[in-house]
């Protein structure tokens, strides 16, 4: 391909560094701007934004490695979509009604305001989107490094301060200091703008990768006639894995969809909406929009990859087709081998390779976008949330805007760490897929929806019960993740073992911790003092808009 | 007084309930429980309309919800101005 992939990234790169400094000099010097961009986002802006936020390099390289490993029966996580969409306007709209008259600006700030105010609860808030937030940056620079390795295989080795760096590893740092430094310079303005320019990059990397695969397996009669010919059980669930059943996968489309919606980033978003109408519109794009992208474009790459590429069973463990992977973490590059290997003989020459570069940087804009929402939202936590309310709580607005900027660089440098750990202890890779560490950010992120639910809506739960149930939550998906053997041992570890594993193949992780929060949080709840009538009753006014 | 009569809220309260149940069973019968219904069929290799029965069985369920959703947005869903 020549030099066309290093002159597509560069103008890609330059472009979303000049995004950083426009939106900079449109910025005010102030908390609010720098988070929520004056709170004046129209349709375009908040629709392409959410979506891009949404996205994450799972979009690209983590589901379709799922559907290239698992077969069709995961084609049916799309169906999370639709809800996700009715979520935007069903939460959305509540959220930035109330937001706008109390000038909240993280979740916390909400939830905290309508229990009383307990710096407890806005601290397992913020725990919460901490957890949410750091799974999802190390997989959007994980992928970073994928990508430089797909794009630049010969690309030799560096030294930098005695140290050696291999294409992964410098891929991997280039995507997160220029997300870094777009973020730190512009704020919300400059993300959500380059997530306009990533949300167009993707939706036509999705829809252009799917209809290439079509065409390389000779048009959509020949296509689905050798997915038809596939084992039957990648033609039905649970999938060759084992992990797909029907109630895990309902689960999944009914919590984790719920879940992704009120993660911070996306929370955030909402308050920086111009108006109802803007999530409503937004909601009905992604709603129907989207999962279009998944289900006509960029899953059938997925697909078509089975009937050309099929993994093999080496001692028992599934790996992908020496021309996909070599690895059992390689499933995620499907798209990208699929697209390198048949798109320059679809489409020779020139053109070929800039349609390449183009799809090579989709994938690259979509780890971005989501990488620089959560470092932005989680900024706005850790300041809003902990800094201003325990630290410095009479710190300037200037001081608490250039905290946020530290921590978008110390979040960076702990994820980019935390990826370099993972790549030299090859006996410690608790989660290889990046799809693996998407369902457990969105797990955490799940345990805020109970509260959210009755701060909203129903309004008859208590301080205490929230504070009892969120925690209970947070333990139950922390003792779904690897790390909870680092606290448990002997027979203990083993009975708990047992029952997260079949748990866990049954159903969702965020709906088995939703479902323990919910309980606790009713029960506490029956036996303690709600907050006051009055107190309830003008937050129901002001989040349904009554006046 | 500006605003909706109470006949008018009844019926889209009435709405909302028949677009949430619709909803619903889209979840169940899509990628839910009724997915049994098909599941030996398509691990058999059946086809619908000459593609795979569950991709098929993935792409009308979709379809169903995203009828539902275009209906609350014309319908339900309140259109405040800022």
């Amino acid at each position: 391909m020549g030099f066309t992939p290093h002159i597509v990234l560069l103008l890609y790169l330059g472009m979303l560094l000049s995004f950083g400094i426009i939106g900079y000099l449109k910025s005010k010097v102030s908390e609010e701007d720098y988070y929520l961009a004056g709170r004046g986002q129209g349709v375009l802006v908040t629709a392409l934004t959410i979506m891009a936020t949404f996205f994450s390099s799972s979009a690209l390289l983590g589901i379709p490695g799922l559907v290239y490993k698992d077969g069709v029966g995961f084609l049916f996580f799309v169906l999370n979509l639709p809800l996700s969409g009715a979520a935007i306007y069903l939460l959305g709209s509540r959220i930035w009604r109330i937001g706008r008259i109390r000038g909240y600006v993280t979740p916390a700030d909400l939830i905290t305001d309508y229990y009383g105010g307990s710096s407890m609860l806005r601290s397992l808030v913020a725990l919460v989107g901490f957890l949410y937030v750091i799974p999802y940056i190390i997989m959007q620079i994980k992928a970073g490094g994928y990508l430089a390795q797909r794009m630049f295989p010969d690309a030799e080795n560096l030294s930098f301060l005695g140290m050696e760096y291999g294409i992964f590893d410098t891929g991997t740092i280039a995507l997160s200091i220029l997300t870094m430094l777009y973020v730190l310079i512009g704020g919300m303005r400059s993300v959500a703008w380059t997530d306009v320019v990533q949300g167009i990059l993707l939706l036509s990397g999705m829809i252009v990768a799917g209809l290439a695969t079509i065409m390389a397996m000779g048009g959509p009669s020949s296509f689905f006639i050798q997915l038809s010919e596939l084992p039957p059980a990648a033609l039905s669930v649970p999938g060759p894995s084992g992990a797909w059943s029907p109630w895990k996968l309902m689960t999944i489309c009914m919590f984790a969809s719920l879940a992704t919606m009120i993660q911070p980033g996306q929370w955030m978003r909402y308050y920086a909406a111009k108006s109802v109408d803007t999530l409503k519109k937004s909601a009905l794009i992604f709603a129907v929009g989207l999962p279009c992208c998944f289900l006509f474009g960029v899953m059938l790459v997925g697909l078509g990859a089975r009937a050309l590429y099929p993994p093999s069973a080496v001692s028992g463990t599934l790996l992908p087709h020496p021309k996909i992977g070599t690895s059992g973490g390689e499933f995620d590059q499907v798209v990208v081998a699929m697209i390198q290997e048949h798109v320059p003989l679809l489409i020779g020459g020139g053109l070929g390779a800039i349609v390449v570069s183009l799809i090579l940087v989709a994938v690259m804009a979509a780890s971005m976008s989501t990488a620089d929402s959560n470092l932005h939202a989680l900024s706005a936590v850790l300041t809003r949330d902990v800094y201003d309310r325990f630290i410095r709580p009479k710190a300037s607005e200037g001081e608490r805007a250039w905290f946020g900027r530290g921590v978008i660089i110390v979040a960076t440098l702990l994820a980019l760490w935390l990826v370099r750990v993972g790549g030299k202890n090859p006996d410690f890779q608790p989660f290889s897929l990046i799809a693996q560490l998407m369902f457990v950010a969105m797990a955490f992120s799940c345990q805020l929806l109970p509260l959210a639910i009755d701060a909203l809506f129903v309004r008859r739960g208590t301080q205490a019960g929230a504070i009892c149930g969120i925690a209970s939550g947070i333990l139950v998906v922390f003792l779904f993740t690897p790390f909870a053997n680092i606290f448990l041992n002997g027979g203990l570890e083993n009975s708990l073992k047992g029952l997260t594993s079949t748990l866990g193949k049954l159903f969702d992780t965020g709906f088995c911790g939703a479902f323990v929060n919910t309980t606790v949080f009713i029960f506490v709840s029956k036996f303690t003092k709600r907050p006051p009538n009055e107190h309830r009753n003008t937050f129901a006014r002001d989040a349904e808009g009554i006046f | 007084m500006d605003g909706p009569n109470p006949p008018s809220i009844k019926s889209s309260r009435k709405l909302a309930w028949i677009l949430s149940s619709v909803f619903l069973c889209a979840l169940i019968m899509g990628p839910g429980p009724g997915l049994y219904l098909i599941n030996d069929y398509a691990a058999s290799g059946g086809t619908i309309l000459r593609v795979p029965a569950l991709y098929f069985w993935a792409v009308f369920w979709f379809a169903v919800e995203a009828a539902v959703i275009v209906a609350a947005y014309k319908l339900i869903w309140k259109d405040e101005s800022e």
